[in-house]
């Protein structure tokens, strides 16, 4: 046994010297979910981080070496989150970037922290996340306390006074719900009616009464597509004529499936996703030549979260933890797909990257703003 | 909207939602009358049933369209796949347990319910199924109260179901039997009851109604998933034991009452929309420790 164990420490030895003579790869840490319900969006995440990783590596490298994915499962799911970052923390990679689900970013900011691995955050954008950041950690995506700012001065503008805002009972959209209710007060308007549907309800009858006759200008609905696209329909179907907003988790083409119908008109605060950069024309074409579907959501923000390490580890000029991290903190309006991105004392992007989206002919288009 | 305007919007909505409880707890409770069993896959027959009217009327959309014609049509094919659905599961998971304790028998229901879902989700991979119907937005105003068509044909719909089975049970000889049956299985086996045959009707007739109820649901509603037969399983079974299990009229009185609860739960000062269900499920503890027969249920005399 103990012979057995010798040989194996020796040839692993063996190994590491070979490839530290030949050329260097230089590994970067992708946390996202690739099991799981929401591993759809996690394989669109690692997509676009592989364009990112080969457009470098075909100009050279990063300080003369070549870049490589590890990929770390999260499955959206806090335990093994905690196994996907213990184990990218002890492969020695050079920065992670990924976090898809706010619930299990969550516990591995610390693992990081202690590691002292830069950590840039595409997706995941609870405000949950900023008090737990140790400082390595740089979220790329606006939060919801921006969206919320964003929904606020969208309705305003479109002269909405009165809002009924209905969540749905778990932490993302009873999050957005209050932090826009507070924003809606002291913007100086009212909120007439606050309603908690349970999820997979299919009957909203009694919601949709309870609104229509509060009467409000505007319905929010803070939390995903599947449920809202009922809540729509029966709304429109029950008489309610005013304007319909939802979140970014309802941001989905299902929407329309769903709802049908009544989705037209209805507006979404969304990253910003690819179809609706202009910028990003060149990255879609390779994402489909190289994948052979449409990039998702969150890819253009995973490919600028890559690429914005990237230009970080180049200004640190090494690869050295804490000068990669003062680089990311530097970063001043480094140029991105979805816009420029420089950081608050928070660690969170200064400027609000919401877009709002409106549903015509059966699909999202950009809204008038 | 006055407040009274409110109300009487509420009263509407829980009828809808009241008829389409009644028709599941209809199969609950007379499943439960027949063989004492709690049908726990009920519900998601109720599933299944949405999703074979969905592929019907996917099919045949494009020659008589996606109205009622569609719907009706698809809901009559549903309730015959889905009632045979359910003899199959009665044949080959209940019967052999019929003379097993109850809790193999409950358990068994648990399996076959977990089974239909994760068939259903495998098929599906989890997604939200548009199920896509004509159906207009209209409807009428009386004053400030609307009542879109699509309701009033459901609860027509619903109502004709069950007025269909009350005079199937109380006026032919297969409903006679059945109450026999419900009775006193053995003595009908002595009298030359065909025992078996009298409870793969009860098991055809109540599969079939809660497979009319999810396509009346699917298109209704607009989407179907696979978990979706969960929670009305759940209420269907509460309002059956509201009730009274193993009453039919019961059944019905059960779903209109849990429909009407859930509606004027949201209205409650405090309560509120989120509290809908724990206010249904709070009724079903009261009942149950007031009234253990439920509302219309005959006390059972043990025989010694």
């Amino acid at each position: 046994m103990h012979i057995i164990n010798k040989l194996k420490v020796a040839s692993l030895l063996g190994v590491a010297a070979l490839t530290a003579g030949g050329a260097q790869a230089m590994d970067i840490g992708v946390m996202v979910p690739t099991t799981g319900s929401e591993a759809t969006y996690g394989q669109d995440m690692i997509n676009a981080v592989q364009i990112a990783i080969d457009e470098i590596n075909e100009a050279g490298g990063l300080l003369g070496e070549e870049l490589a994915i590890v990929t770390g499962d999260d499955a959206c799911d806090p335990q093994q989150a905690v196994n996907a970052a213990t184990m990218l923390a002890s492969s020695g990679v050079v920065g992670v970037v990924g976090g898809y689900c706010s619930g299990s970013t969550l516990p591995t900011l610390q693992i990081y922290g202690d590691a002292n691995i830069p950590f840039v955050i595409a997706a995941a954008n609870s405000t949950q996340l900023i008090p737990e950041n140790p400082g390595n950690a740089f979220m790329i995506n606006s939060t919801g306390a921006d969206q919320a700012t964003k929904a606020v001065e969208f309705l305003s503008g479109q002269g909405v006074e009165t809002l009924a805002i209905i969540d749905q009972g778990d932490a993302y959209s009873q999050d957005l719900a209050s932090l826009t209710a507070s924003a809606w007060e002291e913007a100086g308007h009212t909120v007439v009616a606050t309603e908690t549907a349970n999820r997979g309800e299919q009957d909203y009858s009694a919601i949709v009464t309870n609104i229509r006759s509060a009467n409000p200008d505007a319905v929010f609905w803070t939390a995903y597509f599947a449920d809202g696209g009922l809540l729509i329909r029966q709304l429109r179907q029950m008489g309610y004529q005013g304007v319909i907003a939802v979140g970014d988790g309802s941001n989905s083409p299902q929407l329309f499936e769903i709802a049908g119908q009544a989705a037209e008109g209805v507006f979404a605060f969304s990253n910003p996703t690819a179809q609706f950069i202009p910028e990003a024309a060149s990255f879609i074409e390779t994402y489909q030549a190289d994948y052979g579907t449409a990039p998702g959501p969150y890819a253009p923000l995973a490919y600028d979260g890559m690429k914005l390490l990237a230009s970080a580890i180049e200004q640190a000029g090494s690869t050295e933890p804490q000068a990669i991290i003062d680089a990311l903190a530097a970063a001043d309006g480094f140029e991105g797909l979805a816009g420029p991105i420089s950081f608050t004392e928070e660690n969170t992007l200064a400027r609000s990257n919401f877009i709002v989206l409106e549903g015509q002919g059966g699909a999202w288009t950009r809204a008038q703003e | 909207m006055t407040a009274f305007d409110v109300v009487m919007q509420q009263v509407v909505n829980g009828l809808v939602l009241g008829s389409f409880y009644a028709l599941v707890a209809l199969g609950y409770t007379m499943i439960f009358g027949v063989i004492k069993l709690l049908n726990f896959a009920h519900g998601d027959l109720y599933m299944v049933g949405g999703f074979v009217g969905f592929l019907v009327l996917s099919a045949i959309s494009g020659i008589v369209g996606a109205g009622w014609t569609g719907v009706a049509i698809a809901m009559f094919f549903s309730m015959i796949a889905v009632g045979c659905l359910g003899v199959v599961i009665e044949r080959v998971a209940y019967h052999p347990m019929l003379r097993a304790p109850r809790l193999s028998i409950l358990i068994t229901a648990l399996a076959v319910s977990l089974v239909l879902q994760n068939t259903v989700l495998s098929l599906t991979h989890g997604q939200y199924t548009a199920f896509r119907s004509d159906f207009g937005f209209g409807g009428v105003n009386l004053g400030n109260l609307f009542i879109t068509y699509n309701q009033m044909i459901l609860v027509g719909i619903a109502a004709f179901l069950m007025i269909g089975l009350e005079l199937f049970v109380s006026r032919t000889q297969y409903g006679r039997a059945m109450r026999a049956v419900a009775i006193d299985k053995d003595m009908c086996q002595l009298m030359g009851i065909n025992v078996s045959g009298i409870i793969a009707v009860t098991f055809l007739i109540g599969s079939a109604l809660a497979a009319a109820a999810g396509t009346m649901a699917g298109a209704y509603y607009g989407s179907i998933w696979y978990f979706m037969g969960f929670l009305i399983g759940l209420k269907a079974f509460t309002a059956a034991v509201i009730g009274g299990i193993g009453s039919i009229p019961g059944a019905m009185l059960g779903g209109l009452i849990l429909g009407l609860l859930e509606s004027f739960g949201t209205l409650l000062p405090g309560v509120g929309s989120a509290w809908k269900d724990v206010f249904s499920f709070a009724i079903l503890i009261l009942v149950l420790v007031f009234k253990p027969t439920g509302l219309l249920g005959k006390s059972e005399q043990e025989r010694m």
